[in-house]
C-alpha cells in the first residue's frame, strides 16, 4: 500500500459539502416561504438539515485529526490561516453595521428631531446591565486564557474548571442580554435607533451563542482527552473566536451604548 | 528476474499515535477525573483498514445518521422546488 510523499491531508470523499449547500438552499427558500406565505415547514427542514450536516462534518474532522492523525503541522498551519481569514470576514460583517450606526447618528435628520438619541427614545443606561456585561466578557477572556495555559501545562483539572467557567460566563451574558431585550423601552421598529441597536447587538448575541457552543464542544473534547499539551488547535480556534466576540462587544459598548446615549 | 523489491513498503502502515508530546492523560493512575482515556481505542477503531470513508467508519450509527440527513435534504429539495413553482404562479385577482 503506497504512502503519501507529502504532509497534506487528502480527505476521503464526503457528502457534507453538497448536503450543506442543499441545506442552505432549503433554509433560504424556507425564509421566503415564511415571509410571504406564513408557512415554516421548509425553514424548519432547512435549519434541521443544516444542523445535521454541521454535526457530522465537524465530527468527521475530529475523527480525521484525533483518531486518524491526519493533522500534521502543515495541515494545522492551513487551518490557522483559515480561521484567521474567517474571523477577519466576520469583522468586516460587523463593520457594516457600525457604518450604518454612525451614518445615522453622526448627522441625525430632522425626522429624528435633529438629535441622537432621537426624540422619544430613552436609551439604556450604559452604567447598569451593559457595564456588568462588559465585565463578564472581559472576565471570560481571562478564564479562557487560564484554560489555555492549563492545557499547555498538562493540568487537566484546572483546564476543565477554567473552560467550564468561561462557558458559564458566556451563558450569564446571554441571559442578562435577553432580559435587557425584554425590558427595553424601545423595540427594533422604533426608527433607525431601534434598527441599528437591535441588529448590531442581536448579531453580536448570536455570535456569543455560537462561541459558547464552540467552547462547549471543546470542553467535551477536553474531558475526553482529545487535546495534547502542544496540539489543541480546536481549542485555540475557539479561544480566538471568543476574544473576537469580546472585542466586538467592547466596540458596541463604547459606540452604541455609551457614546450613543 | 524474480520480482523487484517494491520501492514503497507493502506492509500495513503502523498506527499513528500522538505520543511524542506530554498527554493530558499523563496523570497518576488514581486520578480519573471525569472518566478514563478512550482515545487509543478510538484511534485503533478509526484506523482499521476496512476501506470505509471516515463518515461511515463507525458502521450502523453513522449509516443511519447519513441516510436520515440525505432523506431530509432530498425530500426537502423536492418540497422546495414544488413550493417555489407554486409561488411563481400568478394569483388570480377578483
Amino acid at each position: 500500500m503506497a504512502h503519501q510523499a507529502h504532509s497534506y491531508h487528502m480527505v476521503d470523499p464526503s457528502p457534507w459539502p453538497i448536503l450543506g449547500a442543499t441545506a442552505a438552499l432549503l433554509t433560504t427558500s424556507g425564509l421566503i416561504m415564511w415571509f410571504h406565505f406564513n408557512t415554516s415547514y421548509l425553514l424548519a427542514l432547512g435549519l434541521l438539515s443544516m444542523l445535521l450536516v454541521m454535526l457530522q462534518w465537524w465530527r468527521d474532522i475530529v475523527r480525521e485529526s484525533t483518531f486518524q492523525g491526519h493533522h500534521t503541522p502543515t495541515v494545522q498551519k492551513g487551518l490557522r490561516y483559515g480561521m484567521i481569514l474567517f474571523i477577519t470576514s466576520e469583522a468586516f460583517f460587523f463593520l457594516g453595521f457600525f457604518w450604518a450606526f454612525f451614518h445615522s447618528s453622526l448627522a441625525p435628520t430632522p425626522e429624528l428631531g435633529g438629535q441622537w438619541p432621537p426624540t422619544g427614545i430613552n436609551p439604556l443606561n450604559p452604567l447598569e446591565v451593559p457595564l456588568l456585561n462588559t465585565a463578564i466578557l472581559l472576565a471570560s477572556g481571562v478564564t479562557v486564557t487560564w484554560a489555555h495555559h492549563s492545557i499547555t501545562e498538562s493540568n487537566r483539572k484546572q483546564a476543565i474548571q477554567a473552560l467550564a467557567l468561561t462557558i458559564l460566563l458566556g451563558f450569564y451574558f446571554t441571559a442578562l442580554q435577553a432580559t435587557e431585550y425584554y425590558e427595553a423601552p424601545f423595540s427594533i421598529a422604533d426608527g433607525v435607533y431601534g434598527s441599528t441597536f437591535f441588529v448590531a447587538t442581536g448579531f453580536h448575541g448570536l455570535h456569543v451563542i455560537i462561541g459558547s457552543s464552540f467552547l462547549s464542544v471543546c470542553l467535551l473534547r477536553l474531558i475526553k482527552f482529545h487535546f495534547t499539551s502542544n496540539h489543541h488547535f480546536g481549542f485555540e480556534a475557539a479561544a480566538w473566536y471568543w476574544h473576537f466576540v469580546d472585542v466586538i462587544w467592547l466596540f458596541l459598548y463604547m459606540t452604541i451604548y455609551w457614546w450613543g446615549s | 528476474m524474480q520480482g523487484l523489491k517494491p520501492i514503497v513498503s507493502t506492509e500495513s502502515p503502523a498506527l499513528i499515535f500522538g505520543t511524542t508530546t506530554k498527554l493530558a492523560s499523563d496523570l497518576p493512575a488514581t486520578d480519573s477525573f471525569l472518566g478514563k482515556n478512550k482515545v487509543p481505542d478510538l484511534q485503533k477503531l478509526f484506523q482499521k483498514a476496512d476501506g470505509l470513508p471516515v463518515h461511515l467508519k463507525r458502521g450502523v450509527p453513522d449509516k443511519l445518521l447519513y441516510r436520515t440527513t440525505m432523506a431530509l435534504t432530498i425530500g426537502g429539495t423536492i418540497y422546495c422546488l414544488i413550493a417555489l413553482y407554486m409561488a411563481s404562479q400568478p394569483r388570480n385577482q377578483k
